[in-house]
């Protein structure tokens, strides 16, 4: 009601004003309209005593006809042109929610639940909607028809009007306590949904070990314990609107007693004729609604608010991760040759103690390949997801690429310059050509058929029933891990990256296979920069360059041999896990 | 592809049916339903009472220009409004209450079908689409309850109600009023059936809108690193624009429909008006008669227009009824057998596989005619390269999958034929990546024993060498333990998984060693723990350490799905074969660390 709080929904609005007056305008014919009619039935009843020929009633039903098939009219103007600007307003708001979110760094999904940003798109956008149509709506018609049935009445009988009103600053009453205690408990139930929905989450994410420890029926129990009370708080709310409705109802009734009451004795008295005191009652009836569409409205607007607020909590949530200010940028047209500069690089993760990444420093020349390995939570994807630029928190010192501060290159040609594949990749439900074709739809059919080679993806396709038009995901066919993460190499390989990073890229691999697809992809891509992490020592003999890190600190650098002989953490590394991977070949 | 997925699923689940399937969760409440409906129907009905007192009131009291008696009309009235007060509270708390309880019903029925589903199960079906089905999916279907179909039941109520009134008023009038019904019929016909189209359609673009929007936000990161926003919000436009199209479609169907009605209805005021007025001109009618008519005819067309809207609100919980079913009717894999064995109060623990063949798929077998036997308290290792079927023979033993061919039998009894949930009782399984649920460290150990006592836990604690990290620890066993563990570190979580697996006494243990590296200090823990683990118990450790090797009584080489050797340590050193081979490196690594030591 007071601007302020409307705001946000105005610069949606603004765009369909012209259709919104149509809306208007009709709605304000529909409701004038409206009144009319018991003042024709007045007329008529007042006619009746006076033996009226059946031509004349002919002539009243068929004004009456006419007046309605205005009302009808103006009902279609404003259902279209005060409802349609709604589903457009929605409309415009989804699309510029979707545009906002793909501008959102990984770091901002990371923080929010992907099904909480789902349920604002869906459910609090259903708010926004219904309270730029039906809120609107009814905020007008209840003004319109509550002003002039008063003043219709005050013009019948000023004293009866008065009578008559007596009962409804009630319903206001009720009305502001109700809606406060309401929204108390609304608030009570949704929170209690949250935590409802936490605990099925959990429940789902770890079923398999709650399976193996025979806990089905504890979670049920548990999970019963907070169903029933959700029930409970539920039902609260309902309590207060089985009394609120009814009263409203009541309070209604009342008016109309009176009326009926107070107006007999008047038609007798001979204050007021007979069809004057049947429009009375008429007028008072078309009260009714308007009167619970006031408490409608708050609802709606309320509602509307705070549904609006959580989605502007969306939009004015910007990506820290983006291209830097215009001018010290590098120019549109740069491309990423692969020449990658650490220089005394520290980095921590939002709100974390200690930093992730301690002073590396660290040159890898054009071509280079270079292997990373250090035991978990030593810092290695971290290294490797700042070069795509995927997080970014407090920093200090820089990187460069090709000679060239990393946030001044334009976000796009850094990206299309890296091919990063990480442990998890994720693939779209579309075909398995489609996410291999995915962001180089123009690439041709040999350099198609050679990453798929190269990501040693033949054989397996030829078991799918479709070859690459096999559908992935849900509704198609499931895959392994291994088979992920090579359909995600291939997807990273078209794009011809000068920089490749394998963050991990094959743990679902045997060793074996991966040896065979590195061996194979460095040898193809001589020019490509390539940095690779590994827990598979044996990779890092390949490497130009190893280095290891130990707690987000480089410890040991060099070539595979010279670390080795070293004896310091990384042959340690190497002695256990070449016994692994012996025991690994032997089992072969 | 994916449209016509869609209409397959509107196919499988016609709209009736679903509705049957909603009532059917109303027939444990039936009784209830009855009184709410007997309130529904009252309150209907005095609803009814105002045009009948106008009519009262001009007749008797304002045509006769008579005064006595009216108060007590009005007084009347006024009971009537306080009875329809107590009616209406009574009939919307039980409506709720019914509504409520319905909702609770199906999410415990939900959420219990949930936990029936096998592995594979959750295998194919993303974590987010369950929760959806499970919260918001239900949350729909109460709300269509509540004020969808029995708003409708208020509404045919009230159009019989005024019907029989105004039939009792004046039959006459009543018929010639019927005139209008046919054209009424006709341009509900034409509604319903477009309407319906544009819901359906409007339906399906939903849905399709909703997975586009949850996959991009869960695989973002892909899309930003393909640089493929602008691709992606074409499509997501394009969507979004076609249930624009059938949402206006089906506001158009309404605002053309919805005041049609009001041409109806002025159709019938005309009448009542013109053949009305002329029978209250030849004194065939009175007047209060005529005004309460008119009153009535207006009421009349309130609750058509009302079951107009109501369509909307329906279509959408169908939606996600739907849903909501075709979770409920997917069949449960892995049956309990009809009339289970039951097994002795605690099993021996004596394990056998008898030509155990598996396949997740078609024919790709994953196990192939696997056979081996363990005595009570005996241990063996299986080791095989990734993929050869390690895990499948202990997923196979738990029965989070059933096999193809052959037998698995404990204690003699094959595993089919006993209750799953007994059998899983008795086998205590440490997998390899430790899922922890939020709750404290205590919480965590006592999960599959709900009843375990501190001291019994924090002697567990001991016995897995856990004892001094707890001890740490600044709130000790009530350190708060994230979801999943996230705040432990990676030998934390081994230690604590191995005393949860503990405290259940379990006869036979099945153990998926971590490949994960963890410091020295911790390693030589967790070697420490698995020997208590192990001691006099049953137990498969699928072994990724040659060290663990040591401590085994039998050892089960496996290749692609095939046992390629199995036997005795000794007689396996004595084949000379693989397990030989991995003897000899465990040698060597001996002779490296003890030349080793010595620099340090």
């Amino acid at each position: 009601m007071i601007p302020e709080k409307i705001k946000p929904f105005l610069p949606f609005m603004a765009k369909y004003k012209r259709e919104m007056a149509v809306g208007m305008a009709a709605l304000l014919i529909t409701d004038i309209t409206a009144l009319v009619i018991p003042w024709l039935l007045k007329e008529f009843i007042d006619l009746l005593p006076d033996d009226p020929s059946r031509s004349h009633l002919l002539k009243y039903a068929g004004l009456l006809f006419l007046t309605s098939a205005v009302l009808a009219i103006g009902r279609y103007g404003w259902r279209k042109y005060m409802f349609g600007p709604s589903r457009k307003v929605e409309f415009d708001i989804l699309n510029k929610l979707f545009a906002h979110f793909l501008i959102l760094d990984k770091y901002y999904f990371h923080r929010q639940k992907i099904g909480d940003l789902i349920s604002r798109a869906t459910n609090d956008l259903r708010s926004v909607r219904d309270f730029v149509g039906l809120g609107l709506l009814i905020l007008v018609d209840s003004t319109v028809v509550i002003i002039g049935c008063v003043c219709l009445m005050v013009w019948i009988n000023p004293g009866l009007t008065l009578a008559v009103m007596i009962p409804l600053p009630l319903v206001s009453i009720l009305f502001f306590n109700f809606v406060k205690e309401i929204s108390k408990r609304h608030r009570a139930v949704q929170e209690h949904l949250a935590k409802m929905t936490a605990r099925v989450q959990e429940n789902i994410a770890g079923i398999r070990v709650l399976h193996a420890f025979v806990q089905e029926e504890n979670e049920k129990n548990k999970f019963d314990v907070l169903n029933q009370e959700y029930i409970r708080k539920n039902l609260r709310i309902t309590k207060l609107f089985g009394i609120f409705t009814p009263s409203l109802i009541f309070t209604l009734g009342v008016a109309a007693v009176l009326s009926i009451w107070l107006g007999a004795k008047a038609v007798i008295a001979e204050e007021m004729t007979l069809g004057a005191f049947v429009a009375f009652n008429g007028y008072l009836m078309m009260l009714s609604w308007p009167m619970m569409g006031i408490g409608y409205v708050i609802n709606l607007t309320q509602k509307g608010q705070s549904a609006m607020g959580r989605i502007q909590e969306i939009f004015s949530s910007y990506p820290d991760i983006k291209d830097g200010p215009a001018g010290e940028g590098v120019a549109d047209t740069f491309q990423v040759e692969g020449k990658v500069e650490f220089g005394n690089f520290s980095f921590s993760y939002p709100e974390a103690e200690t930093p992730a990444l301690k002073h590396i420093a660290l040159t890898i020349a054009k071509g280079q390949t270079v292997a990373i390995v250090g035991k978990i939570g030593s810092g290695k994807s971290t290294l490797a997801q700042m070069l795509p630029r995927l997080y970014e928190g407090s920093r200090e010192g820089e990187i460069l690429i090709d000679g060239k501060p990393i946030q001044n290159i334009p976000l796009l040609n850094l990206r299309k310059g890296i091919g990063y594949v990480d442990q998890e990749p994720f693939l779209f439900s579309m075909s398995i050509r489609a996410n291999i074709a995915f962001g180089n739809e123009g690439a041709t059919s040999e350099e198609f058929e050679r990453v798929v080679e190269d990501a040693g993806l033949e054989d397996d396709l030829g078991r799918f029933p479709d070859g690459l038009e096999t559908i992935v995901g849900e509704r198609g066919v499931s895959l392994s891990g291994g088979q992920k993460q090579r359909i995600a190499l291939a997807r990273a390989l078209l794009k011809r990256p000068g920089i490749l990073v394998l963050d991990d890229a094959f743990s679902s691999l045997d060793a074996e296979t991966e040896e065979f697809i590195l061996k194979k992809i460095c040898a193809r891509m001589k020019q490509v920069t390539t940095i690779i992490i590994t827990h598979r020592l044996s990779i890092a003999r390949q490497a130009d360059q190893v280095i290891v890190l130990n707690q987000g600190e480089i410890v040991e650098r060099g070539t595979h041999s010279e670390l080795f002989r070293k004896k310091g953490i990384y042959s340690t590394m190497i002695k256990s896990q070449s016994l692994a991977q012996q025991m690994e070949i032997t089992l072969q | 592809m994916k449209t016509t997925l869609l209409e397959n699923l509107s196919d499988r689940y016609q709209d009736w049916a679903l509705f049957k399937r909603i009532l059917f969760y109303l027939k444990p409440y039936r009784l209830l339903v009855a009184v709410a409906i007997f309130f529904l129907f009252a309150v209907s009905i005095l609803g009814l009472a105002g045009p009948y007192f106008t009519k009262i009131v001009i007749d008797d009291y304002i045509k006769a220009s008579r005064l006595e008696g009216l108060d007590l009309v009005a007084l009347l009235y006024l009971g009537v409004l306080a009875l329809g007060f107590v009616c209406q509270f009574c009939q919307t708390y039980l409506m709720q209450l019914i509504g409520q309880k319905v909702m609770y019903d199906m999410r415990t029925q939900v959420f219990a079908h949930l936990h029936k589903m096998s592995f594979s199960f959750f295998d194919k079906n993303p974590v987010g689409k369950l929760i959806t089905r499970v919260v918001n999916d239900v949350e729909v279907l109460n709300e269509m309850l509540t004020s969808g179909l029995i708003l409708i039941f208020s509404d045919l109520f009230t159009l019989a109600g005024i019907f029989c009134v105004m039939f009792y008023l004046d039959w006459r009038l009543t018929l010639v009023v019927c005139i209008v019904f046919p054209f009424l019929y006709l341009a509900t016909q034409a509604y319903r059936t477009r309407a319906r189209d544009a819901l359906r359609k409007n339906r399906a673009h939903i849905t399709g809108l909703n997975t586009f929007l949850e996959e991009n936000l869960s695989g973002m990161a892909t899309v930003q690193l393909f640089h493929k926003e602008k691709d992606h919000y074409e499509r997501f436009e394009g969507i979004n624009r076609d249930k624009l199209k059938e949402d206006l479609r089906s506001l158009h169907y309404n605002a053309v429909y919805l005041p049609s009605i009001d041409l109806f209805s002025a159709l019938g005021v005309g009448l009542v008006i013109w053949y009305g007025g002329g029978r209250f001109v030849q004194d065939e009618i009175q007047l209060g008669v005529l005004v309460a008519f008119l009153q009535y005819l207006q009421k009349f067309f309130e609750p058509i227009r009302d079951l107009a809207e109501k369509f909307n609100i329906i279509q959408t919980a169908m939606a996600s009824s739907e849903r909501v079913f075709e979770l409920i009717d997917t069949p449960e894999e892995i049956p309990n057998p009809k009339q289970a064995v039951v097994p002795a109060e605690k099993i021996r623990g004596e394990v056998e596989f008898q030509n155990v063949w598996f396949a997740y798929k078609g024919d790709d077998f994953v196990l192939k005619d696997i056979s081996f036997s363990i005595r009570e308290g005996e241990s063996l290792a299986i080791v095989g390269a990734t993929g050869s079927g390690k895990s499948t023979i202990v997923n196979a033993l738990c029965r989070f999958y059933d096999i193809q061919k052959g037998d698995i039998l404990v204690d003699g009894t094959s595993i089919q034929k006993m209750n799953k949930y007994e059998l899983r009782q008795q086998i205590a399984l440490v997998q390899q990546d430790v899922f922890l649920f939020s709750g404290n460290i205590l919480d965590n150990i006592r999960l599959g024993s709900p009843n375990l006592k501190q001291e019994e836990a924090e002697s567990i604690a001991q016995t897995v060498n856990f004892e001094h990290f707890i001890n740490n620890l600044p709130l000790k066993y009530e350190h708060d333990v994230r979801e999943g563990g996230s705040n432990l570190s990676l030998g934390q979580k081994q230690l604590l998984s191995f005393a949860r697996a503990l405290a259940v006494a379990p006869r036979i243990l099945v153990l998926d060693e971590a490949t994960a590296s963890v410091d020295t200090e911790t390693e030589a823990h967790i070697q420490k723990a698995l020997q208590e683990l192990i001691r006099g118990r049953t137990s498969i450790i699928i072994a990724h350490r040659l060290s663990t090797l040591k401590h085994v009584d039998k050892i089960l080489v496996l290749k692609a799905g095939e046992i390629v050797e199995y036997g005795s340590p000794q007689d396996l050193l004595k084949k000379k074969g693989v397990y030989h081979k991995l003897y000899n490196l465990q040698a060597d690594v001996a002779e490296a660390s003890s030349t080793k030591t010595p620099e340090k």
